[in-house]
């Protein structure tokens, strides 16, 4: 049972990586990946977004019709992620921290790896495991994203967290903030891990 | 003639795939080959010529600020745009549903090969993207919502068969070992992505 | 219990349904008043930033209620104008019952359809006239505030926001300081009709009605471009009798 448990949190980070092995969440990794800043704010989102919600459908796997499934998996995703957003916007001190995730809500309602996993996952195994797999995604996930955004800043603005580190005399490299060279990265990270990991390369 | 336009500009210049990035997840994962690549282009266009209207109609009548005048002049104030996310995701989840049973029952070998992205056409962010992009574009008459989300499915599906057909030449290539597959997938559709970028910003 | 039954199926979607909207529209109705509040001072802040009545940290620092002090205490007065330059109603602007045009998009639909519309104007005491502007962005809305000098032309200040662009690059509207205080000094174009304004890519350099674009944020530079010209060719009327009164 321990052995599982483990398994369940290591494997999403390394092994079964949302982005780089199961090829989840791509879209948003390209939209956020510009700065270091917004990349762990979609994380950190992302993270609480896949537990909550594979925790919710877990609890309610044995009564969801599967017929009408994803609809159902859908409406607890957006209900939970809307309703957030709007106790967020309502409290005076929270306002501030709610104009910066507002960019992120639709994002993340269609990320594929919340959905993946309830999919995957969550419908099939009891809440607290479920619990853990939605967390440990969302870290894998996060990750990738931070590896990615500290390249993007680094070569594309030279800074990091918006404080200058390579020298004024660097002309930013404006290929690097455009969205296909974030595919380019993401092939390059790809390749490295599975220069590591052999199990993973494709015949 | 602006159906015209706005379906061309649909098509190449604000490509789901290449201009916004979006809908990218089935996109790398179902373009192995060009038969499997058909099939799921062909449910994103399908899905989207009907839930695009259906939301165009739904945002003009019900949920927009004002929208719920036709009931009578007392209605006139409701805003019912905090259910806008809900309810475009709701028609696209339960006409994908619809899709999925069809296909399920008439085409099984197409059923098996899509697997799990059929149901992820769904959370295709392609489709909600576009109801959301119709939603600030204030179209003027639901002719405009269905020439556009005719022209991105479109769009959306030439890239995923280009890409299909790429990959299948690819296989006969020499790949670095670790490269092989999804990784330089990546690579080729981000260069596909430059090769797109000359449509950007052209006027039609 | 046959989770796969018609039947089932029905009901259990209707609960779903019925539930999750219930609860989102109970919480929608609870929270506006709230929600309403944070609003209201947000657009003041950003009016204020604009006309340079605080620095912008400052505002941003400060609670609802000092903003909303702040704002009774320099503002001369509010009104609203129509697409003739005609003053068509007063805006309450005593303290406890501030009165705003916060709604743009409406007053976007009415210019475009070029009637009916009721265009904010905030003059201060300082001299300063803030008007709005709104249009589309990439993704969803961009709007802004731009302070005008006494000649109604010559621009003091700006802020601009957004609903949803792209962090790093269309965001930056909003968190670049750089973006707007370019805009500090240069002069709307009265007499260039439907293109008082520009936003180009690279070199605006000296030119007196032009600030540069953001570099990757292609979309979300044009969309504001627009909202500028558009709102700004609906505001010349007015601003065409404040650059007269100026001039006498």
């Amino acid at each position: 049972m321990a052995q599982k448990l483990k398994e369940t949190i290591l494997n999403p980070i390394l092994k079964n990586n949302p982005i780089t092995v199961l090829v989840l969440g791509i879209c948003s990794s390209l939209a956020v990946t510009v700065q270091l800043k917004g990349a762990i704010v979609m994380a950190l989102s992302v993270i609480v977004v896949t537990g909550l919600s594979s925790l919710v459908c877990s609890l309610l796997r044995n009564t969801i019709p599967n017929r009408v499934r994803i609809i159902v998996q859908l409406v607890v995703v957006a209900l939970m992620v809307i309703l957030v957003d709007q106790i967020l916007k309502a409290g005076e001190s929270t306002y501030a921290i709610d104009k910066q995730l507002s960019v992120y809500i639709g994002l993340i309602i269609t990320n594929c790896i919340v959905m993946g996993r309830i999919e995957a996952f969550a419908l099939g195994n009891k809440p607290i495991p479920s619990l853990l797999d939605g967390i440990a995604n969302g870290v894998g996930y996060g990750l990738i994203l931070i590896i990615v955004a500290f390249f993007r800043e680094l070569l594309g603005s030279g800074t990091l967290f918006g404080l200058q580190v390579l020298p004024v005399s660097y002309i930013p490299n404006n290929l690097v903030i455009l969205p296909p060279f974030a595919l380019i990265l993401l092939g390059c990270i790809i390749w490295v891990q599975r220069a590591f990991d052999k199990d993973l390369q494709e015949k | 003639m602006e159906y015209v336009s706005l379906f061309v500009k649909s098509i190449f210049v604000d490509n789901m795939i290449f201009a916004y990035f979006l809908g990218m997840c089935s996109y790398l994962a179902v373009s192995k080959n060009v038969k499997t690549a058909n099939g799921l282009g062909l449910a994103v266009i399908f899905v989207l010529l009907f839930t695009l209207p259906i939301n165009y109609l739904l945002n003009t009548y019900v949920l927009q600020p004002g929208a719920l005048k036709w009931l009578g002049p007392q209605f006139a104030e409701v805003d019912l745009s905090f259910l806008s996310f809900i309810i475009f995701i709701a028609v696209i989840a339960a006409f994908v549903q619809v899709v999925e049973m069809v296909v399920e029952k008439f085409l099984p070998s197409l059923y098996s090969s899509l697997g799990i992205f059929l149901p992820l056409i769904a959370v295709n962010c392609a489709i909600l993207g576009c109801s959301l992009f119709m939603q600030q574009r204030d179209f003027a008459n639901i002719g405009e919502a269905a020439v556009y989300s005719l022209g991105s499915g479109i769009g959306w599906y030439l890239a995923i068969v280009c890409l299909a057909a790429i990959r299948e030449k690819m296989s006969y290539c020499k790949i670095p070992k670790p490269l092989k597959g999804i990784g330089i997938t990546f690579i080729t559709v981000g260069l596909m992505g430059m090769a797109f970028m000359i449509f950007m910003g052209i006027q039609l | 219990m046959n989770t796969n039954s018609n039947v089932y199926t029905v009901i259990y979607t209707t609960i779903v349904v019925v539930v999750v909207a219930a609860v989102l529209a109970f919480t929608a109705t609870r929270l506006r008043p709230a929600q309403d509040a944070n609003a209201k001072a947000e657009t003041l802040r950003q009016m204020m930033a604009a006309a340079q009545i605080k620095p912008t940290g400052e505002l941003y620092a400060a609670r609802n209620a000092e903003v909303l002090g702040i704002y009774s205490d320099n503002i001369a007065e509010a009104f609203t104008v129509d697409l003739q330059g005609r003053k068509v109603g007063e805006l309450s602007t005593a303290s406890g019952k501030i009165e705003l045009v916060d709604k743009l998009k409406p007053q976007n639909t009415a210019i475009k359809a070029g009637e009916g519309a009721t265009l904010p104007v905030y003059r201060f005491k300082s001299g300063i006239t803030v008007v709005p502007v709104y249009g589309a962005g990439l993704w969803g809305p961009v709007w802004g505030y731009l302070a005008l000098q006494s000649d109604g032309r010559t621009i003091a200040g700006a802020y601009f926001d957004h609903e949803g662009e792209t962090p790093g690059l269309g965001a930056k509207i909003k968190d670049e300081p750089w973006f707007r205080e370019q805009f500090v000094g240069k002069v709307i174009d009265l007499d260039a009709s439907g293109n008082p304004f520009d936003i180009v890519k690279g070199g605006a350099g000296d030119d007196a009605s032009k600030v540069d674009a953001i570099t990757g944020a292609t979309m979300t530079s044009k969309g504001l471009d627009q909202a500028i010209d558009v709102w700004i060719s609906a505001y010349v009327p007015y601003l065409r009798t404040l650059t007269n009164s100026e001039e006498e």
